[in-house]
């Protein structure tokens, strides 16, 4: 019998007035890729504190690998890796005794501990790096030490809360390499939050959750078959030929000269083609993004970013 | 038995973490250094009286000897509640949290913690103990021995004060003036630099210093910390002597249980 890796039950979290988490439920099971994404202070990082046994929930239950994270959080502990948003190793100790610090406080006995750093050193590529202090680390490096560092001991559920935030697209990408690679070397369930909506491709499973609740969880593709929006957009060469479309299809939009027809499938484009083939000067196709099954599902951007219109002089 | 290894790598971790840390290695010799090398042979002089035309000692000890106890418990004293900042530095840069997850319990935590920076301020106690031979303190064997136990007494005791401290403080500035503020005048007011006189009774001593000041004095445990390092260092006591290890019993029990409340919320 396998034992889920996380199973949550009926989870409710209150912060003052604000419902922070309400009522979720939820399962993951064993070697699971499972994404959490929703929007600032959609509740992500409670749920994930308190999977980390450092919060505790108002009501309902949580288990890691069948522990309780409240009644049993020491095993739960045992059970978990978790790579936090902000870097948390020490700075003054070398990459090696940050990784020999981990393996003590978990228990791991010597030759073990040694062989696996070792090995995982090599993994993410720092066995050169091993002796260096981690202060000379880039930002990038000392995520991969901390990758590395999750799974000295036998994490089978390993956390990580926007692991790739303030980091560059190469060292983003490089971060998923590494993650794919010591997942087919040691076989854990990995939960992540992320902000990079293109990152979300990589797990089998997205939930998307928003003010406490969970909209939607099931497999990337589904989600973007059953939310996403397909768009067809048309740079038309004239104003009548952009008349005869619009009248074609009525419920297009026309934005800054273009026509966007919104929900489109695939008859839509084979008609443009057929029928107003000369006249169109530039077609192209959007495919449904999580990005837009998420604006779709929340009403809001994944990312609230401050408008920076002004700013420049 | 795998719950000491753990206990064992965060004091291990304490320790390096001091020794890369050189700013606190030349305090804790410079320290001492001042306060016996120019105080203490400044002061020294000083430190008699003439009665009917016979040059006395205040007490039967040079002030080099009297004031040597008391710059050991200084130099405990920084170390210890200055080995806290590294509390603020986890909390700061992050590294708390993976002690947070880890599947330690949290009084093992703090015990490793406690017995990384009382282990440092040890240290930094012993480096005042090679000054001895200079100061006209003789050291026999048993005595030392009985004077380290002491001496890592107050530095356990010390060490949970500062992590209490650490606590309640969140920046570095803030627990950098706030530490100064509570080691200066608990060390100053320990009857460390001068003496409450013994032969006096404790009504002369009042006519002699203002009130205000004994009762600080009396009251400051410190005080007895000092007092009892004296008696076994150099064999003179203000108090009876059982009051020092009575005292820093007290300061270490209420101390870490405090720590430790304060650990067990976060």
């Amino acid at each position: 019998m396998t034992v889920n890796a996380v199973e949550i039950a009926g989870l409710s979290k209150r912060y003052g007035r604000t419902l922070a988490l309400d009522d979720i439920n939820l399962t993951i099971g064993a070697d699971e890729t499972f994404a959490l994404l929703g929007p600032n202070g959609a509740g992500k990082t409670t749920l994930i504190h308190i999977l980390c046994t450092i919060l505790r929930p108002d009501s309902g239950t949580a288990k890691i690998s069948g522990h309780d994270v409240v009644r049993q959080s020491l095993r739960a502990r045992k059970n978990l890796g978790v790579i936090f948003q902000e870097p948390s190793l020490d700075a003054r100790l070398t990459v090696r005794e940050n990784l020999e610090f981990h393996g003590m406080v978990y228990r791991v006995p010597r030759a073990v501990r040694r062989q696996r750093i070792t090995e995982l050193l090599e993994l993410v590529d720092l066995s050169d790096w091993a002796d260096k202090l981690v202060r000379t680390l880039s930002a990038g490096m000392k995520r991969r030490v901390e990758l590395a560092r999750a799974l000295i001991h036998d994490a089978k559920v390993v956390i990580l809360d926007e692991p790739t935030v303030g980091l560059d697209a190469q060292s983003r990408s490089n971060i998923w390499t590494y993650l794919r690679q010591l997942k087919a070397a040691r076989g854990f369930t990995l939960i992540v939050t992320t902000h990079y909506i293109e990152e979300v491709d990589e797990a089998d499973r997205v939930c998307i959750i928003d003010h406490g609740r969970i909209l939607a969880l099931d497999a990337p593709s589904t989600l973007r078959a059953e939310h996403g929006r397909e768009i067809v957009r048309v740079v038309p060469r004239d104003a009548a030929a952009t008349a005869a479309i619009r009248a074609r299809f009525p419920t297009a939009e026309e934005r800054d000269g273009d026509i966007a027809i919104i929900g489109a499938d695939s008859t839509v484009t084979e008609t443009l083609l057929r029928d107003f083939g000369p006249q169109i000067r530039n077609l192209s196709y959007d495919r449904p993004s999580l990005e837009s099954v998420f604006l779709a599902l929340t009403g809001r951007e994944i990312r609230d970013q401050p408008a920076t219109r002004g700013m420049r002089g | 038995m795998g719950a000491l290894v753990g206990v064992y790598a965060i004091w291990l971790r304490e320790i390096k973490r001091a020794l890369r840390d050189r700013g606190q290695l030349i305090g804790g010799v410079s320290r001492p250094l001042l306060w016996v090398l120019i105080l203490g042979i400044g002061l020294n002089p000083y430190f008699r009286a003439e009665i009917y035309g016979e040059v006395r000692f205040v007490v039967p000890y040079t002030y080099l000897q009297f004031i040597f106890p008391a710059v050991i418990v200084l130099n405990i004293m920084y170390t210890a509640v200055q080995s806290a900042v590294s509390v603020i530095a986890d909390r700061e840069f992050g590294f708390l949290r993976e002690v947070l997850v880890s599947p330690m319990p949290r009084s093992l935590v703090l015990i490793g913690k406690v017995l990384g920076g009382a282990t440092v301020a040890m240290v930094h106690g012993c480096i005042v103990l090679i000054l001895a031979e200079f100061t006209d303190v003789n050291l026999r064997l048993g005595d030392l021995f009985l004077g380290l136990g002491l001496m890592f007494l107050l530095a356990f005791g010390l060490t949970c004060l500062g992590i209490v401290i650490a606590n309640r403080i969140r920046s570095f500035e803030g627990f950098g003036v706030f530490s100064n503020a509570v080691i200066l005048p608990l060390y100053f007011t320990s009857s460390s630099v001068f003496p409450l006189d013994p032969a006096l009774s404790g009504a002369q001593t009042r006519v002699l210093y203002p009130e205000w000041l004994v009762t600080l004095v009396e009251w400051n445990p410190i005080t007895y910390a000092v007092d009892s390092l004296r008696g076994v260092f150099i064999g003179f006591n203000q108090f009876d002597e059982s009051y020092g290890p009575i005292v820093m019993v007290i300061m270490v029990v209420a101390f870490f249980a405090i720590a430790l409340w304060d650990f067990r919320r976060t």
